[in-house]
């Protein structure tokens, strides 16, 4: 009985149990390589494409600000919903966020972005603010920040029989300044997001 | 017809028991309880009208956090109701893939669910050894979509990222391991004498009440109406053979015996996809256009339905989310909790019929 | 330093409690405390003691968007903690309002606004580690030396 007793207290009040028992603790677990992070810039250079902000399904949570370096994509931490978006949308690589967001170089998946104007031709009353302010339209004639008076055929926005129209859909950069310089929201820009997946494509 | 009624106990909407904030007030005679009704409105955040307007890349988003606990069906039944509006294909690879993800979250989904009995009921052995088991299927779902609980996996035209042949590997291994882990977990459910006593003939929901009560998922086929699974409808499950399985006792025990087999049915059926899955693109692209649609999915807790409506653009028009656990707490209240014999198997009842009240009230 | 002082902050950093309220979230950062008490993560080996009583609690974890049913209610579970507390915001919803800060929403973020905020864990949802992290480095702060600072 005495002998027992004492064998139970020396089992339980060994030194390297006890301290383990009052001190032991592991260390907070590390993030797993593939979990998808904040996105961390990977120093390719931006191109201000702006494609990661009209992705970004959160609300303030990216932004393309000018450095001295150029462009730069900040992420603003406690918006950011870590959903890699952005990351799939660059066009340029310059975000990364975890091993598994790195699938889509070797799988060649991708978001492409295409953009859609619409014209409610019942609102519109044919001021063409929106050509003028089109940033595409200044940039192929630039006479149309002026006068407003078109030299070519090839402009993104053109007023023809006293309505808008959208002449070359595909030049848009989908910035949607012609929509905030509407006076009566007859334009809207949609961006229209594709998820593609192109194995036979080489990189 | 007059009641007597000695006090009326509200339970919550802080209560160390729930995870969520609901208060149930329970008129009681004694210990016993007369009836029970449920007082939400904690959780409120107009998801719906948040949604309208959009293109389905914010929606998308908005729609998985309608309940965290469960996002993968709540994305995958969007984007589905989405892919049926402009009849946007789906590779196969893919399709199989959407049903990997979302019986990993449902696994995950149900052995939370049991967790939280088996810590009400105070089994707290038994409620870690779950949770345990719960990090390892977290551990899956992060390998294949890079994030634990609001995935962000599944996209109009197919998923996000492919299954690697070194995670599918994995992930049979880990599945053997998960598997062997619930099948002794639910015997020691099974076969424990406090847990029969806590559970066993308490909260009985019959099969008449369940009908009336239009209870939905693991509550429904534990009372025995197996056609309340609409995964029956769903044509990958139907290609891969699924037969739902359902008891018939109504009571706690069998709620959540339920939800072991049905997370044992969940790894049968994603080896199942393991097995054939074939190679091939994950993406066909596409994109939304107009139309609506009205489109049910079986979430964890029944049945989830969406009625979506677009413009030519993609943007959603009008949007309407049915949740499963408003059913479910309706039965829970109106028919459980009707004379359960003491005060104490309250919140073990509520808890038993796996509560959403995020979802809920959206 | 008196030897009270002394032993009071050795019992505070041994033993935190940790009360939780979801002031209207989607459940993810939930389920992320939840995971803290899971055998991997093991939250108690700290000291760290997860259950919902206010009034026992040392650290109330705020999770959610902020609804109009808390209005008054989270102020009443704040004034209920016993000195010395602290609150720490999990996830985005309390800092930012998150995806829910669109027009027409219903919800009332930030979080701070209403109650005082020592830490925030960004995420959405956070990973426990973090949680556990941020419950780890706000204890010290907040507790070690409370009635001299307080003087």
């Amino acid at each position: 009985m005495a002998l027992s007793l004492k064998y139970y207290l020396k089992e339980i009040f060994r030194i390297e149990w006890l301290k383990k028992f009052l001190f032991a603790r592991t260390a907070p677990l590390g993030t797993p390589t593939y979990f998808r992070n904040f996105p961390e810039l990977t120093g390719k250079t931006c191109t201000h494409a702006l494609f990661c902000m009209m992705a970004c399904p959160a609300p303030g949570a990216i932004e393309v600000i000018k450095t001295p370096e150029g462009w730069q994509p900040r992420i603003h931490i406690g918006h950011c919903i870590r959903c890699g978006l952005c990351v799939e949308a660059c066009p340029n690589g310059v975000l990364s966020s975890g091993r598994i967001l790195e699938s889509m170089f070797y799988d060649n998946t991708a978001l492409s972005f295409s953009f859609r104007i619409d014209v409610d031709t019942d609102k519109c009353m044919g001021c063409g603010n929106c050509a003028v302010a089109c940033p595409v339209n200044k940039l192929i004639d630039a006479q149309m920040s002026f006068g407003g008076r078109a030299s070519t055929d090839e402009l993104l926005l053109m007023v023809s029989a006293g309505k808008c129209r959208a002449v070359h859909v595909e030049k848009c950069t989908g910035c949607k300044t012609c929509e905030d310089n509407c006076p009566n929201k007859a334009i809207s820009v949609t961006r229209l997001l594709e998820a593609i997946h192109c194995p036979e494509e080489d990189l | 017809m007059k009641r007597t009624v000695d006090v009326s106990i509200p339970v919550g909407p802080i209560h160390p028991c729930w995870k969520e904030p609901a208060r149930v007030k329970c008129e009681t005679k004694g210990e016993f309880v007369l009836s029970a009704e449920v007082e939400l409105g904690y959780m409120k955040k107009g998801i719906e009208r948040i949604m309208r307007g959009r293109p389905w890349q914010e929606v998308m988003f908005l729609a998985e956090r309608v309940c965290g606990i469960c996002s993968v069906i709540h994305n995958m039944v969007f984007i589905e109701a989405l892919e049926g509006i402009s009849s946007i294909p789906v590779p196969e690879r893919a399709a199989l893939l959407r049903v990997i993800v979302n019986e990993l979250d449902r696994m995950q989904s149900h052995i939370l669910a049991n967790f939280s009995y088996c810590y009400t009921i105070e089994h707290e052995t038994l409620a870690m050894y779950l949770l345990d088991v719960r990090e390892k299927v977290m551990d899956e779902l992060e390998r294949i979509t890079g994030a634990r609980v609001t995935c962000a996996y599944i996209v109009p035209g197919g998923v996000r990222f492919d299954l690697r042949h070194e995670d599918a590997l994995r992930l049979r291994a880990n599945l053997a391991a998960i598997e062997d882990e619930i099948i002794r977990y639910t015997g020691m459910f099974e076969n424990g004498p406090m847990i029969a006593l806590r559970s066993k003939r308490i909260g009985i929901l019959t099969k008449e009440d369940a009908r009336e009560a239009c209870a939905v998922g693991p509550t429904a086929r534990a009372s025995g109406m197996p056609e309340s699974d609409r995964r029956l409808y769903h044509p990958t499950y139907q290609k891969l053979g699924f037969v739902p399985v359902s008891r018939e006792e109504g009571d706690n025990f069998a709620r959540i015996m339920m939800r072991f087999q049905e997370i044992l049915q969940s790894i049968a059926l994603i080896r199942r996809c393991l097995d054939t899955l074939p190679e091939g693109p994950v993406r066909g692209g596409g994109i939304p256009g107009a139309g609506e649609i009205a489109y049910s999915g079986e979430a964890p807790r029944g049945e989830l339905s969406y009625f979506i409506r677009t413009d030519a653009a993609g943007r959603i028009v009008d949007i309407a989310i049915q949740t499963p656990s408003i059913m479910n707490i309706e039965a829970c209240c109106h028919y459980m909790l009707k004379g359960v014999a003491s005060l104490a198997d309250v919140p073990s009842t509520f808890v038993s019929s796996d509560p959403c009240i995020a979802c809920t009230e959206r | 330093m008196s030897l009270l002082q002394r032993v009071k902050n050795f019992v505070r950093s041994r033993s935190i409690h940790v009360a939780y309220v979801d002031v209207g979230s989607c459940n993810g950062c939930d389920i992320e405390v939840l995971a803290c008490l899971s055998p991997r993560y093991d939250i108690e080996q700290y000291g760290i003691y997860v259950h919902n009583n206010p009034r026992e609690a040392d650290i109330l974890l705020v999770i959610g968007a902020f609804t109009p049913g808390w209005e008054d209610k989270l102020r009443s579970v704040w004034d209920k903690i016993p000195e010395p507390k602290a609150a720490i915001a999990i996830g985005n919803c309390p800092i930012s309002g998150c995806l829910y800060n669109r027009p027409h929403t219903l919800i009332d973020p930030p979080v701070a606004k209403h109650i005082p905020i020592a830490a925030q864990v960004p995420g959405c949802p956070p990973r426990p580690t973090e949680i556990l992290s941020a419950v780890l480095a706000v204890a010290p702060v907040v507790f070690k030396d409370f009635e001299v600072k307080k003087r």
